[in-house]
């Protein structure tokens, strides 16, 4: 494979004029199956083959993609990148440049103790049926519960004109339960995701019956839940709700290319936006954690990235295009999903750091409030506003957890709300997650219990 | 773009079928997908990347005594690797359960006809069209204003065929186009960064108006500066095509699957002939309407697609099936088996959900609403209780309506509340109806809407 990626990248440079180029190659086996009920609906495995060519030409950027080693389709897909490369090129008015990267030439190897590949699919299929049938059997109130699981394996070659030569294991495993319950007709609903990249012992962490009755809990305890009121109020977020606060309302504008175009940490670089205890990182490098690699898709080290220290802006995540417009160094964020597609910038493990508070002592004092336990998907916009839903919440009372509320969001803009973190736990937990960016990629987010003495919550009460 | 023939593909499929019955499934069904791209690509404020994507694979399903499997691959010019593939769907079927409600795959039937869903032009487009097409739409979005970033964007155009073949007989292959055109602005002045404003073309046929998407998304960029904050309160909303798509996608559209309804995950179960929407409301799944952005003449699995009535005048009609669960419940599919490609087995997916137009001009929408908001972005409706049907989401950017007239931009709200209330308090539906992704709809006017401000 490394022959077939060299001889792309030197013919995109000696016949087609590319100045740079690199070629991605990628061979993959997925098993996947979907549970709904104690039924299977379908069990599933993939191969995914196929090679990636990005090239820049006179400043611009060329990339071609196709599931075929053949060597008539490589050279037509060469020529394509660096003939639309250098049409658009014509009108370019800033050319893009890279920074520097090391020569990098490694093999990384998987090294799972449980290789998904050593466990049949029906070993799989009845370890998550038990999990399904835990939260069947949880209550009669229970209606339906579903599993999804994918096992994805394979190696990833990464070869570019500057004599870097990767050749990467790939291993995750996912899976995602979700349960609904219903009683006179009221609905509820709750989901959890597990994952990682060390191997199928990420099913030995928690016994399959806790999970799916931990699902199934959440959704009954729904039923009996009230909307919140909206408004602004005091909150104690759990590390399953600050791991995705830190990721919408600051990890999205700290993406270098988003950076650049809101302006929003740009011009805040070494300014405190924030209060002192709030430190966030981006880091690639926590081994098994499933936003975890030892090679980006440029080829560049993944790095344990600060982005702010004590509230003060530091750092923000580049690919080699952006690290060249801010003068510093690519921090390894540039991902892609797959062959298909070009790679862009993404988060990977996004966590607040601990300090020293206790639940109880960020919850004391809390007159009325509310404690946010677990996320349910959230958005960030460029202007700073970010959204987070909430699956899991409780009124606080008095400095006490109380009654559980349902479907609330919270909101607010980011260079306000940084300042209002005025707690932050002893305690961490990361969680595993899929964020969309026009492209899916696995990532981790997570960080302590915190206190933030404002946000606004999204209540229908 | 070089497509492959639509013989190729069908025995491509019809083959895999072959090896799949050879080796010992009941049923098997084969899905042979040929689809490419071509894309020109704005980062700030410049063209500067391209890409060209071919995707072609094969997805095999087959059954063994009401066990499903699966197997995909993206290698189909080896017939060694296409019967391998039947091999893994068969071995995965083995690994599975059976499942007694299964009840076989689709049989051959009459397909419809569709319009307006090719254009050959589309397919020779060459990447010199594409740029040209980029340029009139960043110089239109420049002529508004200079202080107006384009940030993101781009024009693209696509091709996909697909073939299909199952052991009950079918075989069948359709093809379709579409160009695109995108722009994603925001505004800047000394205080305040507006919120990232889009607008978009896409067409099944060669006619984009790349001039009116940079106009229009530099101008909604500009009109969203200088905001005003919003007290909480109870208003009436106008929610615009892509707010309405959003919102219906994680709540609507879960509540009206056959599968969600046979799972107790519908409060729309034991619902059909019942009142559910404003009587203002009539929604069809129009799978045929003529350049949709998803009609086509069948679905995933062969099953021509449809135009079912979901609500006529507020009353619920219809659930959207698959073979799957309409052979449960002694049905029909309603062709609505949607597939991501060659990777996936067939999922219960709404084609062009059209939301009839109404007979009110924007303007007169406006002067009726007399006081409220008009919304055309929401941030955070994925997180919504698909079962439930509550959302918590923040509307962003979004303006003010007084006196009947759009008077200013507001800082982001809050919108809490039930789609299936939201709903019924649907009270005027415009006739300026457009196609946005997988719905079709004009604005429409809700009133009662919780409204979280600061």
């Amino acid at each position: 494979m490394k022959d077939i990626l060299q001889k792309i990248t030197t013919t995109a440079a000696t016949k087609f004029g590319a100045n740079y180029a690199e070629a991605r190659a990628q061979q993959l086996t997925k098993t996947m199956f979907t549970l709904k009920e104690e039924r299977v609906e379908a069990a599933k495995q993939g191969i995914e083959s196929g090679v990636a060519i990005r090239v820049l030409v006179n400043g611009a950027w060329g990339f071609a993609s196709a599931g075929s080693l053949d060597s008539t389709i490589l050279e037509e897909a060469i020529s394509d990148a660096c003939r639309m490369a250098k049409l658009v090129s014509q009108r370019l008015k800033t050319p893009i440049k890279l920074a520097s990267a090391p020569i990098v030439e490694d093999h990384v190897s998987a090294k799972p103790k449980k290789n998904p590949k050593d466990i049949a699919m029906e070993d799989k299929i009845k370890n998550a049926l038990d999990i399904t049938k835990a939260s069947l059997s949880f209550d009669p109130r229970i209606k339906s519960c579903g599993l999804d699981y994918m096992d994805l394996m394979g190696t990833s070659f990464f070869v570019n004109s500057e004599g870097t030569n990767i050749e990467q294991d790939k291993l995750y495993v996912w899976a995602r339960i979700t349960a609904s319950a219903q009683t006179e007709g009221t609905f509820t609903f709750s989901r959890e995701e597990i994952g990682s990249t060390s191997g199928y012992e990420l099913f030995d962490t928690q016994p399959s019956e806790e999970l799916g009755q931990k699902v199934a809990q959440r959704a009954i305890e729904q039923i009996s839940a009230k909307p919140p009121k909206g408004g602004k109020a005091p909150v104690v977020l759990g590390p399953n709700v600050v791991g995705v606060f830190v990721h919408e309302a600051f990890g999205h504008l700290a993406e270098a290319d988003l950076a650049l175009s809101s302006g929003l940490l740009d011009s805040n670089m070494g300014k405190k936006i924030g209060s002192d205890l709030v430190t966030f990182y981006d880091d690639g490098t926590i081994e098994g954690a499933f936003g975890a690699f030892k090679y980006d898709d440029e080829g560049v080290a993944s790095h344990k990235t600060l982005l702010i220290k004590d509230g003060v802006v530091s750092g923000l995540m580049h690919n080699r295009e952006t690290a060249q417009k801010f003068n510093t160094h690519p921090t390894g964020n540039a991902r892609a999903e797959d062959f298909r597609v070009e790679p862009i910038i993404r988060m990977r493990c996004t966590y607040m750091e601990p300090k020293d508070q206790t639940l109880d002592e960020l919850l004391e004092g809390i007159k009325e409030g509310y404690y946010f336990k677990s996320f349910r998907d959230g958005q960030a916009s460029l202007d700073g506003t970010f959204q987070v839903g909430i699956q899991e919440g409780y009124e606080i009372k008095n400095g006490e957890i109380q009654t559980p509320v349902r479907t609330a969001s919270i909101s607010g803009n980011t260079l306000e709300t940084l300042h209002k973190v005025d707690g932050v736990g002893k305690d961490f937990a990361l969680d595993p997650g899929r964020c969309g960016k026009g492209q899916t990629a696995f990532i981790c987010d997570g960080g302590p219990h915190i206190r933030v003495s404002e946000v606004i919550v999204g209540g229908s009460a | 773009m070089a497509v492959l023939e639509k013989n190729f593909l069908i025995s491509l499929a019809e083959n895999a079928v072959k090896s799949a019955l050879k080796l010992g499934a009941s049923e098997a069904e084969a899905y042979v997908y040929d689809g490419q791209t071509t894309n020109i690509g704005i980062e700030l404020g410049q063209i500067s990347k391209t890409n060209r994507i071919i995707d072609r694979g094969i997805g095999i399903r087959i059954t063994l005594n009401k066990a499903i499997g699966f197997a995909y691959t993206n290698i189909i010019g080896d017939p060694q690797a296409i019967e391998a593939t039947a091999a893994q769907a068969l071995s995965a079927a083995k690994a599975s359960k059976p499942d007694p409600d299964w009840h076989g795959l689709p049989q051959n039937k009459p397909y419809n006809t569709t319009q307006g869903t090719f254009d050959q032009k589309i397919v020779d487009l060459s990447p010199e069209d594409l740029v040209k097409i980029t340029v009139t739409m960043l110089d239109a979005a420049s002529e508004v204003n200079q202080q107006v970033l384009p940030i993101e964007g781009g024009v693209g155009s696509g091709y996909a065929a697909n073939a299909i073949a199952n052991s009950n007989g079918i075989a069948a292959f359709d093809r379709g186009t579409i160009t695109e055109c995108s722009l994603a602005t925001l505004a800047k002045d000394a205080n305040t960064t507006t919120p990232v404003c889009f607008e978009f073309d896409a067409s099944r046929n060669h006619h984009l108006n790349p001039a009116w998407v940079g106009k229009e998304a530099a101008k909604l960029a500009l009109s969203a500066l200088k905001p005003k904050p919003v007290p909480t309160q109870t208003s009436k909303v106008i929610l615009t095509p892509l707010a309405l798509q959003d919102l219906f996608a994680y709540t609507l559209m879960s509540a009206i699957k056959a599968d969600s309804v046979q799972r107790n995950q519908s409060p729309f179960k034991d619902k059909l002939g019942t009142q559910v929407a404003s009587e203002n409301l009539t929604i069809y799944d129009d799978g045929l309407y003529p350049g949709g952005l998803r009609t086509a003449v069948f679905d995933g699995e062969g099953v021509p697609q449809q135009k079912p009535p979901i609500i006529e005048k507020g009353i619920l009609q219809n659930f959207l099936y698959d073979t799957y669960s309409a052979k449960k419940t002694n049905k029909e599919s309603t062709g609505n088996a949607a597939r991501a490609a060659y990777l996936s087995t067939p999922n219960i997916t709404p084609s062009n959900f059209h939301i009839l137009p109404g007979n009110k001009t924007p303007q007169q929408l406006l002067s009726e609403t007399e006081e409220g908001f008009i919304i055309s972005y929401l941030q955070g409706a994925h997180s919504s209780n698909p079962v439930s049907g509550e959302f918590s989401v923040v509307a962003n950017p979004c303006w003010k309506i007084k006196n009947g007239e759009i008077t200013h931009p507001c800082n982001a709200i809050m919108l809490a509340g039930n789609i299936f209330e939201l709903l019924k308090n649907i009270t005027i539906i415009g006739a300026n109806e457009r196609q946005m992704g997988s719905i079709i709809a004009p604005w429409v006017l809700a009133e009662g809407m919780k409204i979280i401000g600061k």
